[in-house]
């Protein structure tokens, strides 16, 4: 029976897996998450920083690591992988094959024994040390448990008596597993390519040739080398760092594949940056490349800071060969430059080849098994106005198996494909309240503490280095203590059954959990306290492991002293807890969608479609937007039948509401229930909105610049015009001779430094399309970097074939434009030439791009108190990894309004944008959380020191003149506790009075 | 607002000296908003006798208390369950708070722990400026808004001296010249006609010039 | 006489500098005991009162560790919290209480060598400049 599925197969747990896993779990849906790897976490945690914000990657992405290892909705399978998929969408069933991990993951507490007992077998630093029997791929990884490799392990019974905890098992063998799935999600990326095959840049014969993933790992505070920067050669600190760009790709030797990578030109740029800002800013970076592809939010700016903060050194060219100098220790490359026609040749100390991505034979037998349609280059082929919808219904792909693509474009994918996945399940019921099973909550207060503590051994880990027995002991004379006592391996189910038999038993209170960390480990005891009928927020975890007893292994007594220390504190601590509850509104389900355009139309449909009720207001007249007058895409699909199609689908919609003409005015409310006024029509009448969640889709507009006589000849128009005039006047575009185009007119200027990414696309389709017409007539294009990143690289391979003469120009040598009669006459610098040259052309087409909408989003800003960035756009909650959530909740952005995109773009922009909504709205309620600043009015002095401080801008002064903070936008970081004079602001769980009893604790000498 | 600093520890610990249980008396009124004299500055004061008196080998009995307002009679009376429990009353408030509390109890030391400033207003969170002088007879609808009394050094009427260099004042490159300032203000509202008016000779005597002042609103009495 | 160890609280941020600690113990690096963690949600939590409070009930240092600069989870509280520890520099030596025993830092998540090496250059530091002369007063005058 279809339609009663309500499981999504998620296979991949890179970053786009895992953030369609979340979305859909947050969505209440039931995900499996399967990877072939022993854990999860893909390329992005091997990754030392990521742009443009140079972020550590492992801070950023272990939260999501930890979120999805114990979210109850995600089944996460490692070592897994598919092998039959049949049934169709809303009812596939899914055969997976397990491979064995010889440890029974219930037992495994990821202790590391094993790892200590076979140290030179453990594989900590992926791509560059040698495999292991055991493997953990990095600190942080999910699940925590070891994988063993069997064949390469020598000693079997040595090996399984080494854990502590008997997870160990030699008999562990593969398993076949059939499960039901309403929709499949593929996330499997690509791999980079292996330069090994080429013989040119000398990698794997020079040690100092490395790979920018290898170069990452170099660099990584988690590497190999703990985060020295250091030549494999000799361990040296390198003076000299050259990058290669393009290596395998953008080419047609042997091993070249003609794609762009999309992503190569930034992690170059950051290696650089990161280099001289973190290791030593006297390093020589150099980066040789064809076309700088800084092209996404904010890129362009990024490489200007690399150029001219940093100093990094840009060589436009592509050397043929590394060459090792074997007295020097130092390798040669070769290139020639524009200034000069002789080779230069240059010493460097390092050597990074910047690989681009490729797609594996498994992920190939992979598309055979789902039965999906591969492109030329084995990418998954998508329908051309659904980005993320493979050729088989019900199967989705997101991330680089879609095309080569960053971080942030693979979330939007994996957001728009949880979305997609979602509308092949059963509808979602009215949430099943998982409380329902959950004994009632005590009410503690008014009782004296009856605290229990437990003291975990954790096996070796805690029990080999102190006495437990005697902390416990120590712990049981502690003011409030009721009951003491060990508690072997607290986190294994049967401690935890026995700890929720003592809370009962002795009517304890309060709990202290002696072990490890509760970044990782106190939502399990939170739960299981909940489970006893506590309150979760009244246990408290001393880490007397990792900050403990595995740091002062070698001085036992220390470790005990220390270890009382912790626990003393804890116990004061958890003393002053209180039960708290987090607060809950009715959630309003129904959607204000702001843009009638591609992007605005796109999130509308698929809310529609999934049975929210959705308002779609529009400034305009009429529904459309900018794609309305955009005739045809770079892959020569027509947009107008599509737009039409799509117009027509919104308005006939019975959960659509369309309203045009409609100008925000103002905004109250909260995420999840708020009002949103407009004036609407020529009359201006107002109307208020009810609703829960806010789409931002309110588009770009086009950039017109006065510049090259735009506007004042008439053989001169911009991209979009000639765009028109290619469908509308045929006849008068054939018969011009000459037709020039020049690119980023407006764009990558110091008035607008970003880049506006599709006018490279829109310049090759236009110039394919006149040539179409008239193969004779010759097209120039004058350019600063050729920007076709992914597939589009193809269209300007064919466009350089069919004769289309590209001449790049230089921005203090711009083009000159005089008139001559009908014509122009267009002056430039050949930069090969050298000279100045001249040509008269029939028409002039402009790349102008797109610009911010100024006013607009200022308005809106204003009136949503959204923040934005430099270049005027909506500032995102997370510029990679939420990149369709701004940092208000409740508002999502979609399309161009975010940044410059195409309309395949723009539409997987907003699926996820829909998608993100889903997941929000399917709760019944508005969670507010705990943790979150109060203000007692009796003791606020109006001082506004907190409306100061606040990073959010949540606190205000009220009419009753006291301040005030919205719970549900109140973030919980304290700064404005910290900041009141008046100390009349209290952060619920770090209140000043548990601070300060944990500090008594602490300090309390024990006689 | 009334502006005011906390006075060196020093001063504070000598004020104090022979004296081992201390109230210590915030306001929550203007020395709060200019980070004096509030419940938090009060705890650091605490914190800060204590730590300098253990230095010594004593420790301190201090009691912690913050009223509304300390310069009205009605909040002060909630000093007394503790006044009789204590050597001496360290008092966070302006000056007009220390005077209020040491009015109410007569035979109870009271100390200052701030030095009272200025009538000022806030310039950006952790900056406070002077403003008001409280001359009792305010000139500010003649210059523009700004009051060359506060503002500038040698309370010139009638347009800027001799050392007005670039708009800042010759005592300091941080302080502008108020007369200066004025000049700009007219210019903006387009009144630099009225520069010119003779602002007539002070007459002090609404200010400090005629001794102690005192408001009575007799309808409210 | 045996040496003096000194006592430290930490203030560590949960986003940072609290999983740096935790990650120098999953890579098992050493630093002296002397350093006792206190979890915060951000450094920006960490109140003047809090280490003022840390001194008086006896620590001889205390560390503010937060997220590196630009890279706090709430975008600016390790600035605050910077600023709050520079500002109580001045008011810690009018005590008489040597300024360097209250130190703010900054690390990112995976820093734990960081941590580890932090704990212990700054335990050497405290162990050199001695007892914090308050406790060590208090203590004179429960001895007499």
């Amino acid at each position: 029976m279809p339609n009663q599925n309500n499981t999504v197969l998620v296979i991949g747990g890179g970053v786009g897996g895992m953030k369609a896993a979340m979305d859909l779990s947050e969505a209440g849906r039931d995900v499996v998450l399967i990877d072939q790897a022993t854990t999860i976490g893909g390329l992005m945690t091997r990754l030392d920083r990521t742009f443009p914000t140079n972020n550590c990657d492992l801070c950023t992405i272990s939260p999501n690591l930890s979120e999805n290892a114990r979210d109850k909705h995600i089944e996460v399978l490692p070592l897994t992988q598919v092998s039959g998929l049949k049934g169709q969408a809303g009812d596939f069933t899914v055969t997976l094959a397990r491979a064995p991990r010889y440890i029974d993951m219930e037992k495994c507490t990821a202790c590391g024994d094993c790892h200590k007992a076979f140290p030179e077998c453990v594989r900590f630093e992926p791509g560059l040390d040698h495999r292991a029997p055991t493997c953990m791929r990095y600190p942080q990884a999910t699940p925590q448990a070891f994988s063993i490799d069997m064949e390469k392990c020598d000693d079997v019974a040595a090996l399984v008596n080494v854990c502590p905890a008997g997870a160990i098992n030699p008999d562990d063998g593969e398993r076949v597993e059939k499960r039901q799935a309403g929709a499949v999600v593929l996330a499997i990326g690509a791999e980079l390519f292996d330069p090994s095959r080429l013989e040119n840049f000398g990698y794997g014969v020079y040690p100092d040739v490395v790979t920018g993933l290898e170069y990452e790992r170099i660099m990584s505070a988690s590497g190999p080398t703990g985060g020295e920067l250091v030549r494999p050669s000799n361990g040296k600190p390198p003076q000299r760092v050259a990058w290669i760009q393009c290596v395998g790709s953008r080419g047609i030797n042997r091993e070249d594949v003609p794609y762009c990578s999309g992503v190569c030109c930034m992690y170059a740029l950051k290696e650089a940056i990161v280099t001289k800002e973190r290791f030593r800013d006297d390093i020589e970076a150099t980066i040789f490349y064809m076309d700088m592809r800084t092209y996404g939010k904010d890129y362009e700016i990024y490489c200007d800071r690399a150029r001219k903060t940093y100093g990094v050194r840009l060589e436009r060219c592509r050397p043929h060969s590394v060459i090792s100098d074997a007295a020097s220790g130092q390798l040669a490359i070769s290139y020639a430059t524009d200034a000069s026609s002789e080779l230069t040749t240059e010493q460097f100390d390092m050597v990074v080849l910047s690989t681009g991505f490729r797609i594996t034979e498994t992920a190939c037998q992979l598309a055979r098994v789902l039965g999906i349609e591969l492109n030329e280059y084995n990418f998954a082929r998508t329908q051309r106005f659904s980005p993320v919808a493979t050729s088989r219904p019900g199967v989705y792909v997101c991330g680089v198996f879609e095309s080569p693509k960053d971080i942030p474009e693979t979330m939007m994918q994996a957001s728009a494909a949880a979305c997609l996945a979602s509308k092949n399940l059963a509808p979602l019921a009215a949430s099943g309240n998982g409380e329902a099973m959950l004994p009632p909550e005590r009410d503690v207060s008014g009782e004296a503490p009856r605290i229990g503590v437990f003291v975990c051994d954790c096996g070796q880990n805690i029990g080999g280095v102190i006495d437990v027995e005697a902390v416990a002991a120590y712990a049981g004379k502690l003011p409030g203590v009721v009951l003491s006592q060990s508690a072997g391996h607290g986190c294994s189910r049967e401690a935890l059954e026995k700890i929720k038999a003592a809370i009962v038993k002795e009517k304890l209170n309060r709990v202290v959990i002696g072990g490890c960390s509760p970044r990782t480990h106190e939502n399990l005891f939170q739960n299981t306290l909940r489970e006893a009928g506590l309150n979760k927020y009244l246990v408290e975890m001393a880490n007397i492991r990792d900050q403990d007893t595995w740091v002062h292994k070698n001085y036992p007594g220390m470790a005990v002293a220390k270890s009382k220390d912790l626990i003393r504190m804890a116990v004061s601590g958890v003393a002053q807890a209180q039960a708290l509850s987090d607060n809950t509104l009715p959630m309003n389900k129904d959607v204000l969608v702001l843009g009638g355009g591609v992007s605005g139309m796109n999130s509308a449909l698929e809310l529609a479609d999934q049975g929210h009720r959705v308002y779609l207001a529009e400034q305009a007249g009429h529904l459309g937007g900018i794609a309305m007058a955009v005739r045809k895409t770079l892959e020569g699909d027509d947009v107008q039948s599509y737009m039409a199609d799509l117009v027509e689908k919104v308005s006939q919609h019975a959960l659509i509401e369309v309203i045009t003409q409609a100008i925000v005015v103002d905004h109250s409310g909260m995420p999840g229930m708020c009002k949103t006024g407009f004036q609407i029509g020529p009359r201006m009448y107002y109307r208020q909105i009810e609703h829960g969640a806010t789409v931002l889709a309110t588009g770009a507009t086009h950039n017109v610049p006065r510049m090259y006589r735009l506007g004042e000849h008439a053989a001169v128009t911009t991209q979009i015009e000639l765009d028109s005039l290619i469908e509308d006047e045929p006849e008068r575009v054939k018969a011009w001779g000459q037709l020039v185009m020049i690119q980023c007119v407006g764009s990558r200027v110091p008035e607008n430094p970003n880049c506006s990414r599709i006018c490279c696309q829109s310049a090759i389709k236009n110039a394919l399309r006149v040539l179409d017409l008239n193969p004779e007539m010759r097209v120039f294009v004058l350019y600063r970097d050729m920007r076709t990143y992914g597939f589009s690289e193809n269209y300007y391979a064919e466009a350089r074939r069919r004769g289309v003469i590209f001449v790049r120009y230089e921005t203090d040598t711009p083009p000159e434009v005089t008139p001559d009669g009908d014509q122009l006459e267009i002056a430039f610098t050949d930069p090969i030439l050298g000279r100045r040259l001249a040509i008269t052309a029939d028409c002039l087409a402009l790349s102008t791009g797109m610009a911010v909408n100024e006013e607009a989003t200022e308005d809106l800003a204003r009136i949503f108190h959204l923040t934005r960035g430099l270049d005027g756009s909506f500032l995102e909650e997370h510029v990679k990894l939420r990149p369709t959530d701004l940092a208000v909740p409740g508002f999502f952005v979609a399309g161009s309004v975010h940044a410059p995109k195409n309309i395949k773009e723009c539409i997987a922009q907003a699926q996820a944008a829909a998608g993100r909504v889903l997941a929000m709205l399917s709760k019944d309620t508005i969670n507010l959380g705990a943790m979150v600043a109060r203000v007692d009015p009796e003791k606020c002095a109006t001082c506004l020191a907190c409306v100061r401080a606040c990073p959010y801008g949540v606190p205000f002064i009220n009419e009753d003149r006291y301040s005030e903070i919205d719970p549900a936008k109140c973030h919980g970081c304290g700064i404005c506790a910290s900041e009141c004079p008046a100390k009349a602001i209290e952060l619920t769980r770090f209140e000043d009075a548990p601070i300060m009893t944990r500090l008594e604790g602490l300090l309390e000498r024990s006689a | 607002m009334i502006t005011a600093e906390r006075k060196p520890l020093d001063e504070i610990m000598e004020s104090i000296d022979g004296c081992g249980r201390i109230l210590l008396v915030g306001c929550n009124e203007c020395v709060t908003v200019c980070a004096a004299g509030g419940r938090k500055e009060v705890a650091l004061l605490a914190s800060a006798l204590q730590m300098a008196s253990m230095k010594k080998g004593r420790t301190l009995d201090i009691r912690e208390l913050t009223l509304e307002r300390q310069c009205d009679p009605e909040y002060v009376e909630e000093l007394t369950p503790h006044i009789d429990q204590v050597d001496a009353v360290v008092s966070m408030a302006c000056g007009c708070g220390v005077q209020e509390v040491a009015r109410r109890f007569k035979k109870t030391h009271v100390y200052p722990a701030l030095n009272t400033k200025f009538m000022g207003a806030s310039e950006g969170p952790g900056i406070w400026a002077e403003r008001c002088q409280g001359c009792g007879d305010c000139l500010l609808g003649l210059t523009g808004g700004i009051c060359p009394i506060a503002r500038c050094a040698k309370r010139l009427m009638n347009g800027p001296c001799g050392g007005s260099t670039n708009g800042k004042c010759e005592i300091s490159n941080d302080v502008d010249c108020a007369w200066h300032l004025i000049w700009e203000r007219m210019k903006e509202l387009g009144i630099e006609d009225r520069y010119e008016d003779v602002i007539a000779a002070k007459d002090w005597r609404t200010g400090r010039g005629g001794g102690p002042r005192k408001i009575l609103r007799e309808d409210l009495v | 006489m045996e040496q003096f160890e000194p006592t430290i609280v930490a203030f560590c941020c949960h986003y940072c500098a609290y999983t740096a600690a935790d990650m120098a113990g999953s890579m098992r690096l050493e630093y002296p005991p002397n350093v006792k963690i206190i979890r915060v949600p951000c450094s920006g939590r960490v109140d003047a009162i809090h280490i003022m409070k840390a001194l008086e009930k006896g620590a001889d240092g205390v560390l503010v560790a937060g997220c590196l600069e630009g890279d706090c989870h709430f975008k600016n509280g390790n600035v605050k919290a910077l600023q709050r520890v520079t500002a109580l520099h001045p008011f810690l030596e009018e005590i008489g209480i040597e300024a360097e025993r209250v130190q703010m830092v900054n690390m990112s998540a995976g820093m734990g060598g960081r941590f580890a090496q932090i704990a212990t250059e700054f335990t050497e530091k405290i162990r050199e400049l001695g007892p914090n002369p308050a406790k060590a007063g208090a203590s004179r005058l429960a001895a007499s």
